[in-house]
């Protein structure tokens, strides 16, 4: 867990030979800066985690609640919302994080092979721009681009071109058909320029004379490519992939701009179900049922971010990723 | 010779490969910023607004909530960051004691947060329970410790040399003396990167505004062009502009201070990145 640890050795050893009061005398007044780290803490993060006792009451947030054992859990697991929820989270984050990683690496290695310096320097500036932008203005652009109307860009083009009729537009955001697609591939939009900062530090940090070395043995641009540029960034891509994978269960906010009640079928993640079960449905809330949900999913994201340690611990030396 | 040509073939075809990209990306922004000039929105495709007009501009900014909602989102944008960067570099700078007594309790507590959290409803509940919830306290506060980014900065204090702080404790600097007058003017660089990363992040907010906050005078900008681009808060269109001009202009609005700041403040993002790479 804690990466760091052993890998210090305390440059003096007169801390220790003192008693534990006098070093913690010593180290008062850094106790007294992190005291705000620590309310933070405490508040924000660990507060809530006593909340999860919910996850075995009945809780519609004005009465008290009232214990049930593991009901909460037995009705999650009967509900086919539930399911499809947890099955779409997976899917759409795993198809998500090997899509943008896989062209946000081939974009790097042509980037790589730009010669000059300033248009290169251009290119990333645009490419890295639609990271910053937020979510809710993501979804603004594309839904205004996707529109199934004479207004919407890409169905005016595919009139254009002869692809669709002009009565028949696509609503790429509010059919299940369409969803998916539609929701890659404005994320490869929104995020492949930015993946590609990292593995760009990393061929920044190369060494050339591989270059020149590969060059003198009669390698051409695509045997450098492959042998050379490719093999430095393997261990970079799967560190990213790692951190990445760790992360998937916590699908919300671009789930849930993008998506509307006639695609939830396809479109509803764990994260968005605990909302609408929560806040949308209209009828009382069960904090108690929404709760066990977000425990489930606490619980396989904690399972993925443990599983993906040991992975990362074993192919980059020793270096987990907590 | 023969090789020589083949290389600028090849490069010609990447570079225009490359010009396709950036196309494609700038195109959706291009099209909006058209959009949100052109009072005459009947087609979709055209690279010029067809009857140039500021009305949907005009509109936005006659609306007195939507001004109110700009002024949320700088309130929090630049309070945040600032709560959000000293929390972090206290923790980062306590971080890297090694010596001290309980260190490794205090780091092992907060990457626990990274592999368990409560949850959104506790969360919520918790929030409310505090009085939290339809305050702009929650936006301010409760994003702004973020462990992630106080490691990246703990790395990048640890390349600080020890012995500049043992000079500063030998002088008779309490720690406090030693990060404000060491610490902090040592670490502009990474201050920057991870103050601009909070700055985004605060003012692109939604999630937390979404859950937390019930009073719509208490918006942001972003909750405000979601209310309008789904057509529930949009101004009632008078004269020139019609209801799209409307949310492109908003959209517009919201992005363009940082358009106009982002060329100057892309080598600090990237640098925030690489901070954490270093470590890699």
């Amino acid at each position: 867990m804690a990466k760091n640890n052993n890998k210090k050795v305390p440059a003096q050893a007169n801390g220790t030979s003192k008693s534990l009061g006098t070093r913690i005398y010593k180290y008062r007044g850094f106790y007294l800066m992190f005291l705000p780290v620590l309310v933070f803490a405490i508040i924000f993060f660990y507060l809530p985690m006593l909340g999860v006792r919910y996850a075995f009451t009945n809780y519609n947030g004005i009465k008290t609640p009232s214990f049930v054992g593991f009901d909460n859990f037995e009705k999650m697991f009967n509900m086919p919302g539930f399911w499809s929820a947890f099955t779409n989270t997976l899917e759409i984050s795993i198809v998500k994080l090997v899509l943008t990683t896989f062209v946000a690496v081939v974009v790097s290695l042509f980037l790589n092979e730009i010669i000059n310096l300033h248009f290169k320097k251009v290119v990333q500036t645009i490419i890295y721009l639609p990271h910053f932008l937020s979510w809710v203005v993501t979804a603004s652009l594309f839904s205004l681009i996707l529109a199934p109307s004479g207004y919407g860009l890409v169905n005016t083009f595919l009139v254009n071109i002869g692809a669709i009729d002009s009565n028949e537009m696509i609503y790429f955001l509010g059919s299940s058909k369409w969803w998916r697609g539609a929701y890659y591939i404005i994320n490869l939009w929104k995020e492949t320029g930015w993946q590609t900062v990292i593995f760009m530090a990393t061929l920044a940090g190369m060494n050339t004379e591989l270059y020149e070395a590969a060059s003198i043995d009669g390698a051409g641009r695509w045997g450098k490519m492959r042998y050379i540029t490719f093999p430095a960034l393997a261990n970079t891509i799967l560190t990213v992939f790692i951190l990445n994978l760790a992360k998937v269960m916590n699908l919300f906010e671009s789930a849930f701009v993008l998506q509307n009640d006639a695609v939830l079928d396809t479109a509803n993640v764990l994260e968005t179900y605990i909302y609408y079960q929560s806040f949308n449905s209209g009828a009382i809330p069960n904090y108690g049922y929404t709760t066990a949900v977000g425990l489930f999913k606490s619980l396989v994201g904690c399972v993925l971010v443990l599983v993906c340690n040991q992975w990362s611990k074993k192919v980059r030396e020793g270096r987990g990723i907590v | 010779m023969g090789k020589k040509k083949n290389i600028s073939a090849f490069s010609i075809i990447n570079g225009l490969i490359f010009i396709l990209i950036c196309f494609i990306i700038l195109v959706p922004l291009w099209k909006v910023l058209v959009d949100s000039l052109d009072l005459k929105t009947a087609y979709g495709m055209k690279f010029w607004p067809e009857k140039f007009g500021l009305d949907g501009y005009k509109l936005i900014f006659m609306n007195p909530t939507l001004f109110k909602a700009i002024k949320v989102s700088l309130i929090t944008t630049i309070s945040g960051t600032l709560l959000a960067l000293t929390l972090s570099t206290l923790g980062a700078y306590v971080l890297i004691q090694w010596e001290m007594p309980g260190r490794t309790l205090f780091a092992n507590m907060l990457l626990f947060t990274m592999i368990f959290s409560g949850g959104m409803i506790p969360t919520y509940l918790v929030l409310r329970s505090l009085h939290l919830t339809n305050t702009l306290w929650v936006v301010i506060l409760f994003p702004a410790l973020n462990v992630y980014n106080l490691v990246l900065m703990r790395n990048f204090f640890e390349g600080i040399p020890a012995s500049l702080y043992e000079a500063a404790t030998l002088d008779g600097c309490t720690p406090m003396q030693t990060f404000i007058r060491i610490v902090l003017p040592m670490s502009k660089p990474a201050l920057a990167s991870i103050g601009l990363m909070y700055a985004v992040s605060y003012w692109n907010d939604y999630t937390h505004y979404k859950l937390y906050i019930l009073d719509s005078n208490l918006y942001n900008f972003q909750m405000k062009l979601r209310g309008m681009v789904m057509g529930s808060e949009l101004p009632t269109t008078s004269g020139g502009a019609s209801e799209n001009t409307v949310k492109n202009a908003a959209i517009i609005i919201v992005i363009i201070p940082f358009m106009i700041l982002y060329p100057f403040l892309q080598k600090y993002f990237v640098k925030g990145v690489n901070i954490g790479a270093v470590k890699e």
